[in-house]
């Protein structure tokens, strides 16, 4: 057993039932998604508002129904647990949520909110509950004085810090990480995310890290998908790599660097997203695309692997 | 063409920002940047005369916009400028529409009311600033609503209602914090094409230093109410005397992979109701010393930049 976790086909339509007034429409959140993460591997996946990134990370968990595809975590066949089975695999599976001001009760003290997780999985810390309240808030940088706080009491990145507290409570393997600093200012930001990396450091995590930042992605993780309109248009083994999709170009191109003397030419870029509800035939991203040709416009293009750089496009760069 | 000069603003016995100087020329974009609660808004909000809205005042300092002092003028003769010769953009371009009036007539109203046009004029006004927007169908987009538009859309049309009165001086409050990343590159090269175009002058607020750096000519860095440093982008980026300047840029990935670590700034950002005395970085600051929890640091010009700092220098 290699793979932390194994992707294979997965994909999620929302449907929305038809009306009196309206038709009923199906909605391609997530399109035939297949990929490994390797143990103690971090993997990013980028993708602007809409792509389907924060619902991959759901149907991973199977907080969310998968429509179709596989999913395997340490060689065990998601799909086929009971609800509760998936329940005690969970307390090795955790997520980090965007906003940790709605991720924690606000009538929980600090230490509450941290224990919750033996709470639900009826299970109980190794040593005291107090002990590990202490454990768990210095091990993400937290004063244990903090215990009896409120989350009022706290600051947001404080809160971030209880949130990724409390998916450790039950010393997992694999963290789903959902834009865990998109709220945050940025000087707070690299705090946690320096505090994710010492603590992938030192208990060995694997981390699915969603994020709509490319540079942050491109600091933090191993490797990249790049997500648009549902489908994995490019995956980079390695962050260095180039573009090779020409959404995944526009990306890199609209991300700026904290250096006037590296400012960007910004190229224009034609049309918005399409709504996945009528998803165009062929690839999405052709109407906005300089390189698009005819067959881009009527044939989906497959996503094709050289030298382990895959990419979707039937004219790649 | 704008000048302010040791600006203080107050809301009751909380002052949220002092000190707070800079100038812009004509053609020249200026940058204000700073995490929440640096003051940043605030600053956007007393160069428009919009702070006895929120009930604030300003208790010190001048804002100088073509020869013309701001701080003491009267609501009638502010009402003219606003809008007229300086135009704002704001964050969420959801809560500068009005939802039940349709995009044409909302943009048209501006040149109605500061350049006296018919409603004839001002239309044929509006349908020539989307145009120039790059704006698909002007006409037709006329006849929509707001919520039949995307976010990026939206925000061209609060530009375009911006620009209707032929502003010399536009401020825009976080114009792209709100947008994707491919829909804020256009926005940004909007904003770069119509200062450069209409000789405009642009303050852009902004959290993020990748954008002042990607888009200004000179940068103010704001840290709880106070102008810490600024100067051009250029000796700002390349060679910052401020603490927290530095940190403040060693917080964002440059790119380089493996090779670089960030750092992140230690403690948190102060709200505006326990400021700390002094300096108000002392707290967080890796140099601070006992002069820095008591006085409060004055501002030391060298060349075109300044800085608040009682121990300014390049990173050791």
């Amino acid at each position: 057993m290699t793979h932390q976790l194994e992707v294979r086909n997965l994909s999620k339509q929302f449907s929305s039932p038809g009306g009196p007034f309206r038709r009923a429409r199906v909605m391609h959140a997530v399109n035939d998604v297949s990929f490994d993460l390797p143990k103690g591997r971090v993997i990013g996946v980028v993708g602007e508002s809409g792509c389907g990134k924060s619902t991959l990370a759901r149907l991973i968990l199977r907080l969310i129904e998968p429509t179709t595809g596989t999913l395997h975590f340490e060689g065990q066949d998601l799909r086929a647990k009971s609800a509760a089975e998936m329940r005690r695999l969970r307390a090795d599976m955790q997520m980090v949520f965007q906003d940790p001001y709605s991720a924690i009760d606000p009538r929980y003290t600090v230490a509450r909110a941290v224990m919750e997780p033996f709470e639900v999985q009826g299970r109980k810390p190794q040593g005291s509950a107090a002990e590990e309240v202490d454990k768990l808030l210095s091990m993400v940088g937290l004063n244990p004085g903090l215990a009896g706080s409120y989350p009022h009491q706290i600051s947001g990145g404080q809160k971030q810090r209880v949130g990724i507290a409390r998916a450790l409570a039950l010393r997992p393997s694999l963290l789903v990480l959902d834009e865990p600093t998109a709220s945050l200012d940025v000087s707070v930001q690299a705090q946690i995310i320096s505090l994710l990396e010492q603590l992938r450091d030192d208990l060995g995590l694997t981390y699915l890290f969603i994020s709509h930042d490319l540079s942050l992605v491109r600091y933090f993780c191993d490797e990249i998908l790049v997500m648009y309109l549902g489908r994995v248009v490019e995956a980079l083994p390695d962050t260095g790599l180039a573009a090779r999709h020409p959404y995944t170009k526009t990306l890199m191109d609209s991300t700026f660097a904290p250096d006037p003397a590296q400012r960007r030419v910004i190229a224009p870029l034609e049309g918005e997203v399409p709504s996945p509800f009528n998803l165009p035939p062929g690839c999405a991203f052709a109407d906005r695309c300089p390189q698009a040709s005819d067959l881009c416009r009527t044939q989906t293009p497959e996503l094709a692997a050289r030298d382990g750089h895959a990419v979707a496009c039937h004219h790649p760069l | 063409m704008l000048e302010v000069s040791n600006l203080e603003v107050a809301f009751g016995p909380v002052a949220p920002l002092s000190g707070v100087s800079f100038a812009l020329d004509k053609g020249e974009t200026l940058g204000i940047v700073g995490e929440s609660g640096s003051g940043k808004s605030l600053t956007a909000m007393s160069v428009m005369g919009l702070l006895p809205l929120s009930g604030g005042r300003i208790t010190a300092g001048s804002i100088v916009f073509d020869g013309q002092e701001l701080t003491t003028l009267s609501e009638p003769a502010y009402r003219r400028l606003r809008g007229g010769r300086i135009g704002l953009i704001t964050q969420n371009p959801m809560t500068s529409l009005d939802p039940l009036q349709k995009i044409g007539p909302q943009v048209d109203k501006v040149a109605v009311l500061h350049l006296g046009m018919t409603a004839r004029e001002a239309r044929a006004r509006t349908v020539e600033i989307l145009g120039t927007l790059r704006i698909p169908e002007p006409a037709l987009i006329c006849e929509r609503y707001p919520h039949q538009m995307s976010g990026g859309m939206k925000q061209r049309i609060v530009i375009a209602m911006a620009l209707a009165a032929d502003p010399d001086v536009l401020v825009a409050d976080e114009p792209t914090t709100a947008l994707d990343v491919t829909v804020q590159a256009q926005i940004i090269r909007l904003l770069d094409d119509l200062v450069k175009e209409r000789d405009l002058s642009l303050v852009l607020i902004t959290h993020d230093m990748s954008v002042v750096a990607q888009t200004c000519d000179k940068v103010v860095v704001m840290y709880a109410g106070r102008a810490i440093e600024h100067g051009p982008v250029g000796a700002i980026f390349g060679a910052p005397q401020h603490p927290y300047t530095q940190a403040l840029i060693g917080c964002i990935p440059k790119g380089l992979g493996q090779d670089e670590q960030l750092t992140g700034i230690p403690g948190t950002v102060p709200t505006v109701l326990n400021y700390p005395k002094g300096c108000p970085f002392h707290p967080r600051c890796p140099r601070a010393q006992g002069i820095c929890a008591t006085d409060r640091p004055a501002h030391v010009t060298q060349g075109d930049s300044a800085v608040a700092c009682h121990f300014p220098g390049e990173r050791a």
